[in-house]
């Protein structure tokens, strides 16, 4: 019986963990069993774990609220946990599923240069939006699905922060 | 008397250059901006002193508070690194005038190489190929679509004062280079400082070499070796190696003869580097020349056993090196890894913030040149790389594999990095093989994405496992047993 619910950016994998002693678990993710043992158990957990036929490894620290931090392979992530109750089970079909939303938002923190769409023009993907100045560059955003530009949030000149939704697609 | 040496730099340059100077028994004036207050390099500096400012204008570029700083300090001569004022000619020039010796090349000879059209004017005329491009900056979209047609597409628009691949775009037919023309004149204004744009042939699939030199002031130019830099992201080096698997003891005479040629043209003097596409035909052009240490210096001092360093600092100060050309030997592989401080999964956004924790890799052939620490928290002021990484082996299957090791050795905890990116890179058959040229890193973008999927599911995991390990702690809990008694089934109070 899966005995988590592991969320991140609107994703959910359900994973049951088995512990064994000296520090060794095995996790059954998904489809997926993944063994990895615990070196060491300081302020950030250490873990190493055999992928591929060579070794790789994790740092890991609880947070407050059901979340983990992990750091693994240069990369770090964040995850809420939950443990699933003894009837729960994770709602089927959202693992791994990536929802392209339509808010297109600054990469970055800059200035507008020039907006490239009207309200209410079709778009494909890849079609430029926005030409936003951000480190000395003029970066180029362009549409992550097709659709129909529904709000055009900003206008020449404007400075936005990061994340400030700049369009939207519909 | 003792020499004392200001670095004009920060982070892992800074930190290499106080290295060399401290082995060397010079002292050292660390320059730093207030961003860089708990900098690592200050701990090893003879002296430090604040400059102020966090951007690089107001600090790292300001030629002023570095003079200032030279002469309250009794400096002798000025160590700029790479970036900054490292090939900033006025710069150059003050530092004459006060009498500070500029550890580099010398005024007179910058100015043969003082922007890109200049320089390949310089080597043409010394008779090193140079990519078919405008003789002159280009006046407007009209004549610039009239010099593209002629030379045909596609074409890259390049501004003139530009360099380190930055401020270029393609253009593909006349469509682009009217679209693209105005920005990237906008783009070399905000980080050039001068709007000039000119363009050249945009060559197939070419590979990206490199001829370190070290010229002496009797023009006498030593020859480091080539290093290989076609593995880049828009045009920013991420990987680079010494010796090139492209470059055949034939072809390496070549782009040394041209690289004597050109910088004895320039009246060159101390270290520098010529750059060169390569086609597959095996036909070269010039592409710029780096008046400066580079980043990837590293690959060639493990490879040769030289301080490129400690050379510039001799040549800036005696006029001569402690080098003859017959006793340079490129023994073994070098490669070099550069860890940016850059999310994988946003495009690469810089990713500034605290490293809780670092451990660097080391063992036989490792090799790290970086100013972090745990606890460091990496500004958002400056350059993205925190670290650079290179291996060393008898061949380059050596290199790799201590690469590989020492990639996951490696823990820079707290910030997104490019490790995913090298990893995938160290273990793609392509590299391996040797055989890719400069298009070679957007193809590996299926297999990063699918590391990036596999690093999700392992983390989740880990979550979860270290949720089960490490359960919140809760003030109505009865403590649990403790998980390394091992054999006893682990027992916790659900939650």
């Amino acid at each position: 019986m899966p005995n988590y619910k592991i969320q991140i950016d609107g994703k959910t994998y359900s994973a049951n963990v088995e512990t064994h002693p000296k520090g060794y678990c095995k996790i059954v993710l998904e489809n997926s069993t993944i063994e990895c043992t615990c070196d060491r158990n300081d302020a950030i957990a250490a873990w190493s774990i055999p992928l591929d036929g060579s070794m790789t490894h994790a740092r890991s620290r609880s947070m407050e609220s059901g979340r983990v931090e992990v750091w693994i392979g240069g990369l770090p992530f964040q995850f809420s946990v939950l443990p699933l109750g003894p009837g729960e089970m994770p709602s089927p079909g959202k693992s791994g599923e990536r929802h392209i939303s339509g808010q297109v938002r600054a990469i970055m923190p800059g200035r507008i240069t020039s907006v490239m769409v009207r309200l209410g023009e079709k778009v494909a993907i890849g079609t430029p939006l926005i030409l936003l100045e951000a480190m000395k560059m003029q970066n180029e955003i362009v549409a992550p699905k097709s659709g129909r530009v529904i709000s055009i949030r900003v206008r020449e000149g404007a400075t936005v922060k990061k994340d400030a939704i700049l369009v939207e697609i519909i | 008397m003792t020499l004392k040496i200001l670095i004009a730099n920060r982070g892992e340059i800074a930190l290499r250059i106080i290295r060399a100077c401290r082995k060397l028994l010079i002292k050292t004036v660390l320059i730093y901006s207030d961003a860089d207050q708990n900098s690592l390099p200050l701990a090893y500096a003879d002296e430090r002193y604040a400059i102020g400012g966090v951007t690089p204008v107001e600090s790292y570029l300001n030629i002023g508070k570095i003079i200032q700083a030279a002469t309250e300090t009794g400096c002798d001569g000025i160590h700029p690194g790479y970036g900054f004022l490292s090939e900033d000619a006025a710069f150059v020039k003050t530092c004459e005038e006060e009498h500070i010796t500029f550890i580099g090349p010398s005024h007179n000879s910058l100015a043969k190489l003082a922007n890109k059209l200049s320089a390949r004017t310089c080597m043409q005329n010394a008779g090193v190929p140079i990519i078919p491009g405008s003789d002159e900056a280009l006046r407007d979209e009209e004549e610039a679509i009239a010099v593209a047609d002629k030379i045909g597409y596609p074409v890259i628009l390049k501004a003139v004062y530009g360099g380190g691949g930055r401020g270029m775009r393609i253009a593909n037919d006349s469509n682009d280079v009217r679209r693209y023309f105005r920005i990237t004149k906008m783009e070399a204004t905000t980080s050039f400082g001068r709007d000039a744009v000119y363009l050249e042939k945009k060559l197939v699939e070419p590979r990206h070499i490199e001829i370190q030199a070290l010229a002496e002031k009797q023009n006498k130019i030593l020859i480091l070796g080539e290093r290989e830099c076609s593995i880049q992201r828009r045009y920013q080096k991420l990987v680079e190696e010494a010796p090139s698997t492209a470059v055949s003891e034939s072809l390496k005479e070549k782009l040394s003869r041209a690289t004597v040629k050109g910088l004895d043209a320039a009246a060159y003097t101390n270290a520098g580097t010529v750059e060169f596409l390569l086609e597959p035909t095996g036909q070269f052009y010039f592409l710029e020349v780096n008046k400066r240490l580079q980043v990837e210096h590293n690959v060639t001092e493990l490879t040769t056993g030289i301080d490129i360093v400690e050379e510039q600092i001799k040549v800036a100060f005696e006029s001569i090196s402690n080098l003859a050309q017959n006793e340079i030997k490129v023994d073994g592989w070098a490669i070099n890894c550069r860890i940016n401080a850059e999310d994988p999964r946003r495009d690469f956004t810089p990713s500034p913030g605290t490293v809780i924790h670092y451990h660097p890799p080391s063992g036989p052939g490792i090799r790290v040149d970086s100013a972090l620490y745990s606890g460091h928290f990496v500004p958002e002021y400056y350059d993205s790389l925190i670290l650079k990484l290179s291996t060393w082996g008898r061949h380059r299957r050596e290199a790799i594999e201590r690469m590989k090791g020492a990639l996951d050795e490696l823990e820079i905890i707290g910030i997104p990095t490019t490790i995913p990116l090298h990893q995938t890179v160290m273990q793609d058959e392509h590299f391996i093989s040797g055989q890719f040229n400069t298009t070679y890193l957007n193809t590996l973008t299926p297999k990063l994405n699918q590391r990036l999927e596999q690093l999700e599911k392992i983390a989740a995991a880990v979550a979860a496992a270290n949720r089960t390990v490490k359960p919140p702690q809760d003030k109505h809990k009865i403590s649990h047993r403790s998980f390394w008694r091992g054999t006893r089934r682990f027992h916790h109070v659900n939650n």
